[in-house]
């Protein structure tokens, strides 16, 4: 219920301050409220093309440090007029260490918690599932320190 | 006559579209202080600028850090606000506003909502001083601090407008403003752990304190690009001090693999690389008071 009002109180809230087009504000406001009753840190707001058919889906990447002994929760939206479906991939250096989207079982998830045990530089990799054309928001949450 | 309505059709174009996509909060005859515009070439690319840029720490990390070891909130570890007028220069201006942002998330964290008001003042003096005015939601934010109510969308506004702020700094080619603010954001944070191992001293932090080598490094690199304008170059000296007192804390890696769990339908993932870092106690002195010192000097300047 208080995630609900949450959301009800920032939509309204940007809707009403009319901030410019450069980012899909709402949508980061709608996906930072859905992730639950943590502390919102970033947002990676993605637009992609459609893949070449038989090729790797094209992905947005972005960097971030987080710290040890930290609980994080990495959440994906997807935009309504989006023809695919955003996977949200977490890496450290070239190790993956989460994903929304579990390729072995076909199992999503719309978030997933992240419990770090070193402080370090880590990428969140963000495709659309069959190289599809979409919109997507990431968000990066603080849940608790461990 | 079709002239004329050709060009009255176009000043009004040009006139809905400087309202529709323009500055809300800063002055209409504002003018654009020289040092705001990046100069020169930079070293390296603003691709990898950007990536750094994004890697250094958020405003509120450290302070739910400190918040999570029971520490009690202090003023004292706060910037004051009072002089916030005199800070002119577009480089004094981001630097602050980095500072103030750190400082904002500290009282968010606390719930201090009623020395809210001043750093949310602050902030949007200085973000209109470096024309990000608009992304900061001066009006919500202050109902919101003087209501004491919804907690958490002041705590979600104020960390999104920054982050709005420093993006649209880095795609409206200012990274150097952009890299002035995560430079503030940084050092308050590290005062602000600091202050607290000096007060009350725990491992953690003290763990805390020694992996911010790993942020100065690239925090030297993207200042570096920036050495050839003089305000730059004393920052990056003072910095220089300070980095070299994180010579001798090492860090290591105990390696290990991920494991994902299912908590009550959650997807959980437990990180087995463990990072352990040594840190003499002489050394997490000698930042303490370096770190003081520095961050001291920077505000006052």
């Amino acid at each position: 219920m208080k995630n609900i009002l949450k959301l009800i109180f920032l939509t309204s809230v940007i809707i009403s301050i009319g901030t410019t087009a450069q980012d899909n504000v709402e949508l980061v406001a709608q996906c930072a409220a859905s992730a639950g009753n943590v502390t919102y840190l970033k947002d990676f707001v993605v637009k992609l093309d459609a893949g070449v058919p038989g090729g790797k889906p094209p992905s947005a990447k972005f960097s971030m440090v987080l710290s040890k002994n930290t609980q994080y929760r990495f959440s994906i939206c997807t935009a309504p007029d989006s023809e695919g479906e955003a996977i949200l991939q977490l890496f450290d250096m070239n190790v993956l260490q989460g994903s929304t989207y579990i390729s072995a079982t076909g199992k999503e998830f719309p978030f997933f918690d992240f419990k770090c045990q070193k402080t370090g530089v880590y990428h969140v990799f963000i495709s659309f599932k069959e190289g599809k054309v979409g919109e997507s928001v990431g968000i990066l949450s603080f849940v608790k320190k461990l | 006559m079709i002239n004329r309505i050709i060009a009255l059709l176009v000043v009004s174009l040009i006139v809905f579209a400087c309202k529709s996509g323009g500055d809300k909060g800063a002055k209409d005859d504002f003018v654009v202080p020289e040092d705001v515009v990046t100069e020169g070439v930079l070293e390296i690319s603003e691709e990898v600028m950007q990536d750094i840029v994004q890697n250094i720490s958020s405003p509120v990390e450290m302070a739910a850090l400190v918040k999570s070891l029971n520490a009690n909130f202090s003023n004292d570890y706060l910037a004051p606000t009072d002089n916030v007028d005199e800070l002119t220069t577009a480089f004094q201006q981001a630097f602050n506003l980095g500072v103030y942002a750190a400082d904002l998330g500290y009282l968010n964290i606390y719930n201090k909502t009623n020395s809210v008001i001043d750093y949310i003042t602050a902030i949007k003096t200085l973000a209109d001083g470096v024309r990000v005015g608009q992304f900061f939601d001066f009006t919500t934010l202050k109902r919101l601090a003087q209501s004491n109510q919804n907690l958490d969308s002041l705590m979600y506004i104020s960390v999104h407008s920054f982050n709005q702020m420093d993006k649209y700094l880095r795609t409206d080619n200012r990274s150097n403003l952009s890299t002035l603010m995560v430079t503030g954001v940084w050092i308050e944070g590290l005062y602000l752990a600091t202050q607290v191992a000096k007060e009350d001293p725990h491992p953690e932090l003290a763990e805390r304190i020694g992996e911010q080598k790993i942020i100065m490094n690239d925090l030297m690199v993207i200042l570096e690009n920036y050495k050839s304008d003089k305000q730059f170059n004393s920052l990056i000296e003072d910095l220089r001090v300070l980095k070299s007192e994180f010579n001798d804390v090492s860090i290591t890696i105990q390696k290990g693999e991920p494991e994902a769990i299912e908590e009550n339908g959650m997807l959980v993932i437990i990180q087995n690389d463990i990072s352990i870092v040594n840190i003499s106690p002489e050394r997490l002195q000698s930042i303490i008071e370096k770190t003081e010192k520095i961050r001291n000097k920077l505000i006052s300047l």
